[in-house]
């Protein structure tokens, strides 16, 4: 277990490796810091400056090794905008991103949990049929748009959350639903499936002929051979959130996390805070699947020590 | 020809009356008449089994031959009232001593209770994430209604019972840490948990190596003369039923075509189906025999013949055999052939 955990995490620092050294690239090699942080009728004169400022007048190789050093000891380069380290702002905005992920998967597992058992439990009947009809309306409308309910709904109209932000606890609901809903449609369906998959598995079927009922041998039997797919399609639902809704939702609900300050840093033309977001947001990922890992071999020991 | 209702007294001459215990409707345990269960496929709806008519009584071990397809195992978990999606029971009933299984309330009293099966592939019919233990101990509590220390001195006597050396130390292992002798043996322990009356064994000795098939067939046989067990034996293998079964019926697709006592049936096969059959069985006690198949394909369900099922295939198909399917009727005293050519005592 613990050779494996090592390799796992090795394999795990090589993706961030890549990942990190792909986004070097792009800022670096592809696009020119220095030009895109200037107004576009800025003097070529005013652009050799900035470069000379930015050391980007050095071979390339000098530049990554000072960037790759940078990511180990944890200096992300100076924002252009904020003019302070990328690093110290990525600090203060992760906890609010880390929450409103926590949040969003909460409220996916709450939903899709039971909405897929149920599904399963009275498969091909009414209560299948309408949590189908539920998930797919979550999975189709843009969380965006959802959010724009929600706020208009239970924050404007009703007044019982604040519109925006993140002042006290209520506000975390509003942002989480609507990341988390378009998962949870998905999780109830991937649930439902794995659960009727299962049940025709020879020892659930042997279950139910020792005359355990179909709720029983879902909840007792059937569901902790599904919980390893459950961990791992929870664990995708939530590098999908890390790399893509987060960063719509917190916009629409001004949510002070990495996701906007990414946005923001587009918004600034600021390239150094947006390659640090890019990779604070792509070490959650690979970090969330090593998480996913780890879990799966705890829950079944059948997942093999590769 | 109306089919064994539950009869408080012996019926004279009912269809369902056959050779063996089950003659004595008193004695019958479980009584399917009639039974057809139906899967919608593109082409129309298979019969998975087609107007089945069984008879076990109490103390017996019967046997169910025929080909994979021919609805075996659909009939198994019929029996239990179970029918895996998409099928359904499209008609006739299911009775366990007079109770109707079909009644979803009746059924899941009795499963496992009074009736429990055992099935083909024990590498994967245990829970693979329960011990043995954890799988024994919820069925002594859920379905047997044992508590505290009669559970675990109940779980030990399974075991043991079933020929498992440290009965103690098996109830920490998981289904993955046992052999396949060993798992089905523990398969057998889980069916008997509840003392059933009739074990309902589906292929139970398929994908074990030929030694532990002979020493899980004789455990069976043993346990179900020491209990007191009836045995619905369900598989293709004629061995299997020479070896194990009082009585036989052989089915082909979802029918019985010939049902009698099992030495009869080795001795003179009457159906033409078990007469291939028969001769496609090696035989090491005779020498004068060609080793033959049965000519044609095995039935494609979906287009079923208007007559016998049988008939494509058929060496003595005559002209009335492709118009209407045969009726299972009595051709001596404790047989029972679904052929026209048959339907006569032969002389």
């Amino acid at each position: 277990m613990l050779r494996w955990l090592i390799r796992r995490v090795i394999a795990a620092a090589l993706v961030v490796f890549v990942v990190t050294s792909l986004v070097f690239v792009l800022t670096h090699v592809f696009t020119d810091p220095a030009a895109v942080s200037l107004p576009l009728e800025a003097s070529e004169e005013l652009r050799e400056a900035r470069r000379e400022q930015l050391g980007l007048k050095r071979p390339l190789i000098e530049q990554y090794g000072e960037f790759a050093f940078g990511l180990v000891t944890g200096d992300l380069g100076e924002s252009f905008w904020q003019q302070r380290p990328a690093s110290e702002i990525v600090r203060e905005r992760l906890p609010a991103t880390l929450k409103l992920v926590g949040g969003s998967v909460v409220v996916t597992v709450i939903l899709a949990v039971p909405l897929g058992m149920l599904a399963a439990w009275r498969e091909r009947k009414f209560p299948d049929h309408a949590v189908l009809g539920f998930s797919m309306a979550f999975i189709s409308a843009p969380p965006f748009w959802i959010g724009y309910l929600l706020i208009i709904v239970f924050a404007v109209q009703l007044d019982w959350v604040p519109t925006f932000g993140s002042r006290g606890w209520t506000s975390i609901i509003l942002p989480s639903v609507a990341v988390g809903l378009a998962s949870a449609g998905r999780l109830a369906q991937m649930i439902r499936r794995a659960i009727v998959e299962e049940l025709r598995q020879p020892y659930a079927v042997t279950a139910q002929s020792r005359g355990f009922s179909r709720s029983y041998t879902i909840t007792h039997h059937v569901f902790r051979n599904v919980a390893s797919n459950f961990v791992t399609f929870t664990g995708w639902e939530m590098t999908r959130m890390f790399t893509g809704y987060t960063v719509v939702i917190e916009v629409v609900f001004s949510w002070p996390g990495v996701g906007l300050m990414a946005f923001n840093a587009i918004e600034q033309k600021d390239l150094i805070l947006l390659q640090a977001g890019v990779v604070v947001l792509a070490g959650l990922v690979v970090f969330t699947n090593l998480a996913i890992d780890v879990l799966r071999r705890t829950i079944d020991p059948r997942v093999e020590l590769r | 020809m109306t089919a064994a209702a539950p009869a408080p007294t012996p019926a004279p001459e009912t269809v369902a009356a056959s050779a063996g215990p089950a003659d004595d409707a008193s004695n019958r345990l479980l009584e399917i008449a009639d039974l057809t269960v139906g899967f919608p496929t593109r082409d129309g709806t298979v019969h998975g089994v087609d107007r089945l008519t069984l008879n076990v009584g109490s103390h017996e071990r019967l046997g169910v031959v025929g080909e994979s397809g021919s609805g075996k195992s659909v009939m198994g978990l019929a029996i239990l009232g179970m029918v895996l999606p998409p099928g359904r029971f499209m008609g006739g009933s299911v009775r366990w001593k007079g109770q109707n299984m079909l009644d979803p309330a009746v059924a899941e009293r009795v499963r496992g209770r009074e009736v429990a099966m055992i099935f083909q592939d024990p590498m994967v019919s245990l829970n693979p994430l329960k011990t043995v233990g954890a799988q024994l101990r919820e069925l002594l509590r859920r379905r047997a209604g044992l508590r505290g220390r009669a559970v675990r001195a109940r779980c030990i006597e399974l075991l043991d019972m079933v020929g498992i050396a440290n009965p103690a130390e098996r109830l920490r292992a998981y289904a993955f840490e046992l052999s396949g002798g060993m798992r089905q043996r523990v398969m057998i322990a889980t069916a008997l948990a509840c003392n059933p009356e009739l074990l309902i064994a589906d292929e139970p000795t398929t994908g074990l190596d030929v030694t532990i098939q002979d020493q899980v067939l004789t455990l069976l046989h043993d346990l179900s003369t020491e209990l007191g067990v009836s045995v619905l034996m369900i598989t293709h293998d004629l061995g299997v039923v020479a070896q194990f079964c009082d009585r036989v019926q052989v089915m082909y697709a979802g029918r019985i075509v010939e049902r009698a006592p099992i030495a009869d049936v080795f001795a003179e096969p009457q159906h033409p189906y078990s007469l291939g059959l028969l001769r496609s069985v090696p035989r090491v006690d005779r020498d004068d025999e060609e080793l033959e198949g049965i000519p044609g394909e095995p039935l494609d369900r979906a287009r079923l013949p208007s007559g016998c099922a049988f008939e494509p295939r058929c060496p003595e198909s005559g002209d009335r055999c492709g118009q209407a399917p045969p009726d299972l009727a009595k051709i001596t005293d404790r047989r029972w052939v679904a052929c026209f050519n048959r339907s006569a005592p032969p002389s």
